[in-house]
Protein backbone atom coordinates (compact mmCIF):
# COMPACT_ATOMS: atom_id res chain seq x y z
CA UNK A 1 0.00 0.00 0.00
CA UNK A 2 3.22 2.57 0.11
CA UNK A 3 4.50 1.54 -2.41
CA UNK A 4 2.32 3.61 -4.81
CA UNK A 5 1.27 6.67 -3.11
CA UNK A 6 -0.47 8.36 -6.05
CA UNK A 7 -3.42 6.48 -4.82
CA UNK A 8 -4.26 9.32 -2.22
CA UNK A 9 -5.80 12.22 -3.96
CA UNK A 10 -6.19 15.68 -2.08
CA UNK A 11 -9.40 16.45 -2.31
CA UNK A 12 -11.54 13.64 -0.97
CA UNK A 13 -13.45 14.20 1.65
CA UNK A 14 -12.86 11.60 3.81
CA UNK A 15 -16.26 9.83 2.93
CA UNK A 16 -15.05 8.82 -0.48
CA UNK A 17 -12.89 5.80 -0.87
CA UNK A 18 -10.57 5.01 -3.30
CA UNK A 19 -12.26 2.74 -4.86
CA UNK A 20 -15.75 4.63 -5.10
CA UNK A 21 -14.21 6.33 -7.72
CA UNK A 22 -12.65 3.96 -9.69
CA UNK A 23 -14.11 0.98 -11.75
CA UNK A 24 -13.47 -2.56 -10.54
CA UNK A 25 -10.00 -3.35 -11.41
CA UNK A 26 -11.15 -6.94 -12.26
CA UNK A 27 -13.81 -5.70 -14.64
CA UNK A 28 -10.69 -3.32 -16.51
CA UNK A 29 -8.19 -6.35 -15.97
CA UNK A 30 -10.90 -8.50 -17.84
CA UNK A 31 -11.81 -6.05 -20.52
CA UNK A 32 -7.98 -5.75 -21.51
CA UNK A 33 -7.67 -9.14 -22.05
CA UNK A 34 -9.51 -9.26 -24.35
CA UNK A 35 -8.26 -7.19 -26.99
CA UNK A 36 -4.26 -8.39 -25.58
CA UNK A 37 -3.20 -11.83 -27.28
CA UNK A 38 -2.90 -14.62 -24.69
CA UNK A 39 0.87 -14.82 -23.68
CA UNK A 40 0.45 -10.78 -22.73
CA UNK A 41 1.21 -9.95 -19.44
CA UNK A 42 -0.07 -7.26 -17.62
CA UNK A 43 1.53 -5.36 -14.52
CA UNK A 44 -0.60 -4.53 -11.89
CA UNK A 45 0.41 -1.09 -12.19
CA UNK A 46 -0.17 -0.90 -15.59
CA UNK A 47 -4.06 -2.14 -14.95
CA UNK A 48 -4.12 0.30 -11.80
CA UNK A 49 -2.95 3.10 -14.40
CA UNK A 50 -5.94 1.99 -16.86
CA UNK A 51 -8.25 2.00 -14.25
CA UNK A 52 -7.21 5.91 -13.42
CA UNK A 53 -7.56 6.39 -16.81
CA UNK A 54 -11.03 4.92 -17.43
CA UNK A 55 -12.54 7.23 -14.39
CA UNK A 56 -10.94 9.73 -16.26
CA UNK A 57 -12.47 9.59 -19.40
CA UNK A 58 -15.94 9.36 -17.55
CA UNK A 59 -15.36 12.54 -15.87
CA UNK A 60 -13.80 14.17 -18.54
CA UNK A 61 -16.77 13.29 -21.00
CA UNK A 62 -19.45 13.62 -18.31
CA UNK A 63 -18.28 17.16 -17.78
CA UNK A 64 -18.65 18.14 -21.45
CA UNK A 65 -22.12 16.52 -21.80
CA UNK A 66 -23.27 18.17 -18.36
CA UNK A 67 -22.35 21.64 -19.51
CA UNK A 68 -24.46 21.17 -23.05
CA UNK A 69 -27.03 19.98 -20.59
CA UNK A 70 -26.58 23.11 -18.67
CA UNK A 71 -26.63 25.81 -21.91
CA UNK A 72 -29.86 23.86 -22.99
CA UNK A 73 -31.86 24.12 -19.76
CA UNK A 74 -32.23 20.45 -19.12
CA UNK A 75 -31.29 18.99 -15.63
CA UNK A 76 -31.06 15.51 -17.09
CA UNK A 77 -28.15 14.32 -18.70
CA UNK A 78 -29.33 11.97 -21.08
CA UNK A 79 -27.17 8.91 -23.13
CA UNK A 80 -27.82 11.32 -26.23
CA UNK A 81 -25.15 13.66 -24.68
CA UNK A 82 -23.19 11.39 -23.17
CA UNK A 83 -23.22 10.39 -27.39
CA UNK A 84 -22.42 13.77 -28.52
CA UNK A 85 -19.59 14.78 -25.71
CA UNK A 86 -17.98 11.52 -27.04
CA UNK A 87 -17.89 12.29 -30.58
CA UNK A 88 -16.97 16.22 -29.81
CA UNK A 89 -14.38 15.20 -28.09
CA UNK A 90 -12.56 13.57 -30.35
CA UNK A 91 -13.77 9.82 -30.08
CA UNK A 92 -15.31 9.58 -33.60
CA UNK A 93 -14.79 5.84 -33.83
CA UNK A 94 -16.68 5.21 -30.92
CA UNK A 95 -19.98 7.50 -31.47
CA UNK A 96 -21.72 5.01 -34.57
CA UNK A 97 -21.43 1.82 -32.19
CA UNK A 98 -22.62 3.77 -28.90
CA UNK A 99 -25.61 5.50 -30.98
CA UNK A 100 -26.73 2.12 -31.77
CA UNK A 101 -25.95 -0.11 -28.72
CA UNK A 102 -28.39 3.43 -27.51
CA UNK A 103 -31.10 2.80 -29.85
CA UNK A 104 -31.17 -0.96 -28.97
CA UNK A 105 -31.69 -0.03 -25.59
CA UNK A 106 -34.65 2.00 -26.12
CA UNK A 107 -36.19 -0.12 -28.42
CA UNK A 108 -36.27 -2.76 -25.32
CA UNK A 109 -36.82 -0.68 -22.92
CA UNK A 110 -39.19 1.74 -23.77
CA UNK A 111 -39.28 5.42 -22.15
CA UNK A 112 -37.51 5.16 -19.27
CA UNK A 113 -35.09 7.59 -20.63
CA UNK A 114 -37.11 10.59 -18.67
CA UNK A 115 -37.60 8.86 -15.41
CA UNK A 116 -35.65 10.38 -12.66
CA UNK A 117 -34.34 7.87 -11.23
CA UNK A 118 -32.99 8.19 -7.35
CA UNK A 119 -30.15 9.82 -8.48
CA UNK A 120 -29.78 12.43 -5.16
CA UNK A 121 -30.26 9.72 -2.42
CA UNK A 122 -26.42 8.65 -2.87
CA UNK A 123 -26.10 12.04 -0.61
CA UNK A 124 -23.06 13.09 -2.35
CA UNK A 125 -20.34 15.40 -0.69
CA UNK A 126 -22.07 18.43 -2.82
CA UNK A 127 -25.22 19.60 -1.22
CA UNK A 128 -25.65 22.01 -4.19
CA UNK A 129 -28.50 18.54 -5.17
CA UNK A 130 -30.64 19.48 -2.22
CA UNK A 131 -31.55 22.79 -3.74
CA UNK A 132 -32.54 21.39 -7.35
CA UNK A 133 -34.75 18.58 -6.10
CA UNK A 134 -37.85 19.32 -6.79
CA UNK A 135 -39.47 17.66 -3.59
CA UNK A 136 -37.76 18.95 -0.42
CA UNK A 137 -36.37 15.34 1.49
CA UNK A 138 -36.53 15.76 4.65
CA UNK A 139 -32.53 15.11 6.23
CA UNK B 1 -13.57 -18.63 -5.52
CA UNK B 2 -9.85 -19.81 -5.76
CA UNK B 3 -10.54 -19.79 -9.21
CA UNK B 4 -10.41 -15.67 -10.22
CA UNK B 5 -10.48 -16.54 -13.84
CA UNK B 6 -13.90 -17.97 -14.37
CA UNK B 7 -15.67 -16.45 -11.57
CA UNK B 8 -14.11 -12.60 -11.24
CA UNK B 9 -16.40 -11.37 -13.66
CA UNK B 10 -19.89 -12.43 -11.08
CA UNK B 11 -17.83 -11.27 -8.07
CA UNK B 12 -17.23 -7.88 -9.70
CA UNK B 13 -20.74 -7.73 -10.54
CA UNK B 14 -20.15 -7.45 -14.34
CA UNK B 15 -22.60 -9.41 -15.59
CA UNK B 16 -23.05 -13.22 -16.26
CA UNK B 17 -20.93 -14.09 -18.90
CA UNK B 18 -18.58 -11.50 -20.68
CA UNK B 19 -20.00 -11.97 -24.14
CA UNK B 20 -23.27 -12.60 -23.63
CA UNK B 21 -23.60 -10.29 -20.74
CA UNK B 22 -24.89 -6.18 -21.88
CA UNK B 23 -22.29 -4.61 -19.29
CA UNK B 24 -18.85 -5.75 -18.27
CA UNK B 25 -18.98 -2.49 -15.89
CA UNK B 26 -21.18 -1.67 -13.09
CA UNK B 27 -23.71 0.84 -13.39
CA UNK B 28 -23.80 2.24 -10.26
CA UNK B 29 -20.31 2.80 -9.95
CA UNK B 30 -20.10 4.26 -13.10
CA UNK B 31 -23.01 6.45 -12.25
CA UNK B 32 -21.04 7.57 -8.93
CA UNK B 33 -18.31 8.95 -10.98
CA UNK B 34 -20.19 10.73 -13.25
CA UNK B 35 -21.86 12.71 -10.10
CA UNK B 36 -18.35 13.31 -9.08
CA UNK B 37 -17.03 14.55 -12.15
CA UNK B 38 -18.67 17.72 -11.53
CA UNK B 39 -20.98 19.83 -9.40
CA UNK B 40 -23.06 20.49 -12.37
CA UNK B 41 -24.19 17.40 -12.72
CA UNK B 42 -27.79 16.87 -11.15
CA UNK B 43 -29.60 14.48 -12.92
CA UNK B 44 -28.53 11.30 -14.71
CA UNK B 45 -31.01 9.16 -16.85
CA UNK B 46 -30.74 5.87 -16.77
CA UNK B 47 -29.25 5.20 -19.98
CA UNK B 48 -26.46 7.17 -19.46
CA UNK B 49 -24.42 4.70 -17.51
CA UNK B 50 -25.06 2.16 -20.15
CA UNK B 51 -23.28 4.27 -23.18
CA UNK B 52 -20.59 4.55 -20.57
CA UNK B 53 -20.28 0.96 -19.92
CA UNK B 54 -19.92 0.77 -23.69
CA UNK B 55 -17.95 3.66 -23.97
CA UNK B 56 -15.40 2.54 -21.24
CA UNK B 57 -15.12 -1.15 -22.85
CA UNK B 58 -14.01 0.52 -26.12
CA UNK B 59 -11.70 3.22 -24.41
CA UNK B 60 -9.93 0.46 -22.33
CA UNK B 61 -9.81 -1.46 -25.40
CA UNK B 62 -7.87 1.61 -27.53
CA UNK B 63 -5.66 2.61 -24.70
CA UNK B 64 -5.01 -1.31 -24.06
CA UNK B 65 -4.12 -2.25 -27.65
CA UNK B 66 -1.94 1.19 -28.16
CA UNK B 67 0.03 0.17 -24.70
CA UNK B 68 0.44 -2.70 -26.18
CA UNK B 69 2.24 -1.64 -29.23
CA UNK B 70 4.77 0.06 -27.20
CA UNK B 71 5.51 -3.23 -24.93
CA UNK B 72 6.02 -4.60 -28.58
CA UNK B 73 8.46 -1.89 -29.99
CA UNK B 74 10.12 -2.72 -26.50
CA UNK B 75 10.52 -6.14 -27.44
CA UNK B 76 8.72 -7.43 -23.91
CA UNK B 77 5.34 -9.37 -23.36
CA UNK B 78 4.78 -7.34 -20.02
CA UNK B 79 2.67 -4.40 -20.36
CA UNK B 80 3.94 -1.70 -18.01
CA UNK B 81 2.46 1.32 -17.10
CA UNK B 82 5.47 3.23 -19.19
CA UNK B 83 3.56 2.05 -21.91
CA UNK B 84 0.55 3.53 -21.24
CA UNK B 85 2.18 6.98 -20.61
CA UNK B 86 3.72 6.40 -23.84
CA UNK B 87 0.55 5.29 -25.54
CA UNK B 88 -1.17 8.97 -23.66
CA UNK B 89 1.52 10.94 -25.29
CA UNK B 90 1.51 9.40 -29.06
CA UNK B 91 -2.11 9.72 -29.28
CA UNK B 92 -4.06 13.25 -29.80
CA UNK B 93 -7.47 11.92 -28.50
CA UNK B 94 -5.54 11.37 -24.91
CA UNK B 95 -4.18 14.33 -24.20
CA UNK B 96 -6.57 14.57 -21.06
CA UNK B 97 -5.22 11.89 -19.99
CA UNK B 98 -1.09 13.58 -19.64
CA UNK B 99 -1.15 14.62 -16.29
CA UNK B 100 -2.60 11.25 -14.72
CA UNK B 101 -0.02 9.08 -16.55
CA UNK B 102 2.85 11.78 -15.86
CA UNK B 103 2.80 13.28 -12.71
CA UNK B 104 5.51 15.86 -12.51
CA UNK B 105 5.90 15.68 -8.71
CA UNK B 106 8.38 12.09 -9.51
CA UNK B 107 12.01 12.16 -9.75
CA UNK B 108 12.31 10.51 -12.29
CA UNK B 109 11.40 12.70 -15.31
CA UNK B 110 14.17 13.39 -17.56
CA UNK B 111 12.63 12.83 -20.29
CA UNK B 112 10.07 14.98 -19.38
CA UNK B 113 12.25 17.77 -18.15
CA UNK B 114 13.33 17.61 -21.93
CA UNK B 115 10.25 17.27 -23.61
CA UNK B 116 9.26 20.52 -21.58
CA UNK B 117 12.27 22.19 -22.77
CA UNK B 118 11.05 21.69 -26.24
CA UNK B 119 8.06 22.71 -26.16
CA UNK B 120 8.96 25.56 -24.95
Amino acid sequence: MDDSTNKFTAGDDGTANQQERLLPIANVGRIMKQILPKNAKISKEAKETIQECASEFISFVTGEASEKCKKERRKTVNGDDVCWAIGTLGFDDYAPPLKRYLDRYREVEGDRSATPQRNEEDGGPSSSTAEFNPTPKPF
Amino acid sequence: MRQAGAYSGILSGGGISGRTGPHLLPLARIKKIMKKSSVDVKMISGEAPLVFSKACELFIEELTKRSWNMTIQGKRRTLHKEDVASAVATTDVFDFLIDLVHPNASGDVELDEEHVEQKQ
